[in-house]
């Protein structure tokens, strides 16, 4: 029998009982990816530390690259841009790539925090576990435990990389530190939108959107000035750049991250000490009894899955769009402020063109998420069973997943124009120069071909190797990113940037619109496509 | 005899090293519900998928309505519709939209008969799939299929989440369906639901089948058993090649009898002078113990 001490401390006992086994069954079923997630930061910073003196031989030769970072686009993108005046590597490092650090600890606890709580109430799996001898708030705390525990490892790994790479030790901790009280933060976002939405994918969701929002606060908040305004002070990515390593190395600033996870944190207790399990804060509505006219083909169906997925893709590139475009006056400000030398490295004669054309291979990449997304979303419907209840009636195969295909074609293609459409508006309204919107449209049309040839890369692999997809084809959108934002800064090896599909594609609007490599990128994206309806015509269904 | 609906001849289907089907002969004839028995991992959900041409078979060949189920799939499945085991549905879609699309999929759908059935079954088709719980997926796409003017039922274990009086719905609308002329192949483990339903009855066991004919048939070759009180005593029965299991108790006797003896076993019981007798027909678990039960391996046709 348990003896109890006193009936308080017997509640809580009782709430948390399991808490260390739940834990330690995550951290097994984490063991391969927190990792490579960790793995992946440290190997980050060992990578920026031995590329940037390969460009930049000398410290002094920072100045003119670090310009780009100090610019409002460069700080829009990066952050405060703190010590950049006088570059050093470590404060290079820490202004210019610390933003991307936070974006990807960011996505490693939504992740994680979504995966081990609403997943698995969603599935039914933790029903299992809790009609064990496990208490009501253990599930929770453990995840927040594995989350703790994965933000410090990480933290421990990013400063350990960084004063291997022979940074001062002061600033690489507290660059490490705030690397892993940003991830704390979106950890307690993530628990909390877990609690609020009945799926898994509305709860990553949501939070992605909170992350997405964090970006665009910053961005606000550091594009008028260096070192920020007050607006950057709202965003959750802003703290740990606010803490200045290398420069101002100001520890308080993480005191913000670390109350505000506190607070999330505790919000999500109080909300699932006032839910039932399985549900969400936000209740079920009822739908319609009848299908609408149009759902009834595999094209209809193919839409009617697609279409949270477009609106909110939709949606946010819109306004990118707009915020991006309305920057486009402070970009010609810059640019008249700007010695010819800097214009020259700006690859443009003009600082609006080149932002221009910086914006819409932004929106490529995004596009090319979302068409890969799409592509995937067939696989899915494979493995869950659905792909066979469809198949079951005289559906053929070309058509199920050729309108998975063009769902996902259209929908790139829509979305590259709604973004262009956006930004040239914005951009038309704040300069006066009404042909901008005809000029953004243009430059992100122009990117169709080479984004859909990532969509091709896993159309084709769906159809002939179903499992190497996803790993795949994220793996060629993350080499499309890393060469579009990396690749003349780090002067990536021709061939890597060969590798990227954008990289053919002539830079509208710096450079005039070229025809041939549009062309071969439409025919190889087509070849893509017919190898992927080919190979679903004779492989077996989720064998 | 009329071309059979389903017709598979030694279908073999590997996965990796497990044959899930090892030789699998099936037949069902048009008009009748075909019992398709066998526990979990016998191959009846693969013979379904490969009728269905979502799996290639490796060896051997299948017929469905004399076409072929990989290269005539899009042709043979107007005429046909699929209950899974396992319902899967779309999270965001209704129920309803669910049973419109796979029936407008199907090219049919019996409007009146789809609220009736969705009445039946007492479905609320409003409600999100993420919201049903397995049974109510289930019911699903059972509405669905059943709503659709097709000429066969292909039903994977189809009542594996209902309730008891959700079974006898199940079966009531089962024979409104047959009495059109629809053939149904009904793989299921519930013994109960194939006795009241099927015409006809396959026993798979390990990627093959075993036995395949009526009830009656298989009662036949099975035991019956006797429970008998004679005047004289039954000493005599118990070295009778055909009689098993013999107890006896206060001048009754138990045993088990093989079917084809049963008439030389009464002639002899006659005998010794009858004074109560009853005698049970083999149950379906009964037959299934047969194959499944421990002289299994020695009844394998392997």
């Amino acid at each position: 029998m348990t003896v109890v001490a006193s009936p308080t401390s017997g509640r809580v006992t009782r709430a948390l009982a399991g808490t260390g086994t739940l834990l330690a069954f995550q951290a097994r079923r984490d063991r391969v990816k927190l990792p490579v997630w960790v793995g992946g930061l440290g190997l980050f910073v060992a990578y920026v530390s031995a590329a940037v003196p390969q460009i930049a031989p000398q410290e002094s030769d920072l100045e003119t690259t670090a310009v780009l970072f100090r610019l409002p686009v460069g700080r829009m993108l990066t952050g405060p841009a703190y010590g950049l005046e006088a570059p050093t590597y470590e404060r290079f490092f820490a202004s210019g790539y610390g933003l991307y650090f936070g974006i990807i600890a960011a996505l490693m606890n939504i992740m994680l925090v979504v995966r081990h709580t609403r997943l698995e109430e969603q599935t039914g799996r933790s029903e299992l576990v809790r009609a064990g001898a496990v208490g009501r708030d253990a599930a929770l705390t453990a995840t927040l435990l594995l989350a703790a525990a994965a933000n410090a490892v990480a933290a421990v790994v990013v400063s350990g990389a960084a004063i291997a790479s022979g940074y001062p030790a002061a600033g690489a901790w507290l660059f490490g530190a705030g690397v892993g009280a940003g991830g704390l933060t979106f950890a307690g976002i993530a628990a909390v939108a877990a609690q609020i939405s009945t799926s898994a994918r509305a709860a990553a969701g949501l939070s992605g959107a909170v992350l997405a929002a964090a970006f665009v606060v910053r961005a606000g908040g550091d594009t008028p000035r260096e070192g920020g305004t007050g607006l950057s002070w709202f965003s959750p990515l802003a703290w740990a750049q606010q803490t200045a390593p290398f420069v101002l190395d100001r520890w308080w600033p993480l005191a913000i991250p670390c109350a505000v996870a506190a607070a999330l944190v505790a919000l999500a207790y109080g909300l699932q000490a006032r839910r039932d399990h399985g549900a969400g804060v936000l209740g079920e509505r009822r739908g319609r009894a009848k299908a609408a006219g149009w759902l009834g083909t595999p094209l209809g169906l193919a839409f009617r899955l697609q279409r949270g997925n477009l609106l909110g893709w939709g949606a946010g590139l819109v306004l990118a769009g707009v915020v991006d475009g309305a920057f486009a006056q402070a970009m010609i400000d810059a640019g008249d402020s700007l010695p010819e030398a800097f214009r020259d490295v700006l690859g443009a004669d003009a600082v609006l063109d080149g932002y221009l054309a910086f914006i819409a291979l932004f929106v490529g990449y995004l596009a090319a998420a979302y068409g890969v997304s799409a592509v995937l979303l067939v696989r899915t419907e494979e493995l869950r069973g659905r792909a066979d209840t469809v198949l079951a009636t005289p559906t053929s195969r070309q058509a199920w997943f050729g309108a998975h295909v063009v769902v996902a074609v259209f929908g790139v293609v829509l979305l590259l124009f709604l973004a262009g459409a956006a930004a040239g508006l914005a951009a038309a309204a704040v300069t006066g120069q009404p042909t901008l919107v005809g000029t953004m449209v243009a430059a992100h049309l122009n990117l169709v071909p080479g984004v859909l040839v990532v969509v091709a890369l896993a159309v084709a692999l769906a159809g002939v190797a179903p499992r190497l997809v996803a790993p795949v084809a994220w793996s060629a959108v993350g080499v499309v990113v890393f060469v579009g934002n990396f690749g003349s800064l780090l002067e990536l090896p021709e061939a890597l940037v060969a590798l990227s599909p954008l990289s053919h594609l002539a830079q509208l609007p710096v450079e005039s619109f070229a025809l041939v490599p549009a062309v071969a990128l439409l025919l190889l994206a087509a070849g893509g496509i017919a190898v992927g309806l080919w190979g679903v015509r004779r492989r077996e269904i989720n064998r | 005899m009329s071309t059979p609906v389903i017709e598979t001849v030694r279908l073999v289907k590997r996965f990796g090293d497990v044959r899930a089907l090892d030789g699998l002969d099936l037949t069902v004839q048009p008009g009748e519900v075909h019992g398709f028995l066998g526990p979990n991992g016998a191959g009846k959900s693969t013979t379904m998928r490969v009728l269905l041409g979502l799996l290639r078979a490796d060896a051997g060949h299948a017929r469905l309505f004399g076409g072929d189920p990989w290269s005539d799939a899009v042709a043979l499945h107007r005429r046909l519709a699929y209950v899974p085991g396992d319902v899967e549905l779309w999270p965001t879609l209704t129920g309803g939209e669910a049973i419109d699309l796979f029936a407008r999929l199907r090219g049919s759908l019996d409007r009146r008969r789809r609220d009736e059935l969705c009445e039946r079954f007492d479905l609320d088709p409003t409600k999100k799939a993420r919201t049903y719980s397995k049974g109510n997926r289930q019911k699903v796409a059972l509405v669905a299929a059943l709503a659709s003017d097709v000429e066969l039922l292909l039903l994977d274990e189809p009542t594996a989440g209902l309730d008891p009086l959700m079974e006898v719905a199940f079966q009531d609308a089962i024979r409104d369906t047959t009495q059109r002329g629809v053939t149904v192949l009904l793989s299921s483990h519930l013994l109960g639901q194939v006795e009241a339903l099927a015409d006809r009855v396959s026993i798979v066991r390990a990627g093959q089948v075993v036995e395949s004919g009526t009830l009656r048939d298989l009662r036949h070759m099975t035991r019956t058993t006797i429970d008998v009180e004679t005047e004289q005593p039954s000493g005599a029965l118990a070295d009778h090649p055909a009689v098993h299991d013999l107890r006896r108790e206060e001048g009754r006797t138990t045993f088990e009898v093989d079917g084809e003896h049963v008439g030389e076993v009464m002639r002899i019981l006659a005998g010794l002078g009858i004074r109560t007798i009853v005698a049970h027909p083999p149950t379906l678990e009964q037959l299934l113990m047969r194959f499944y039960g421990d002289g299994a391996e020695t009844r394998s046709t392997r």
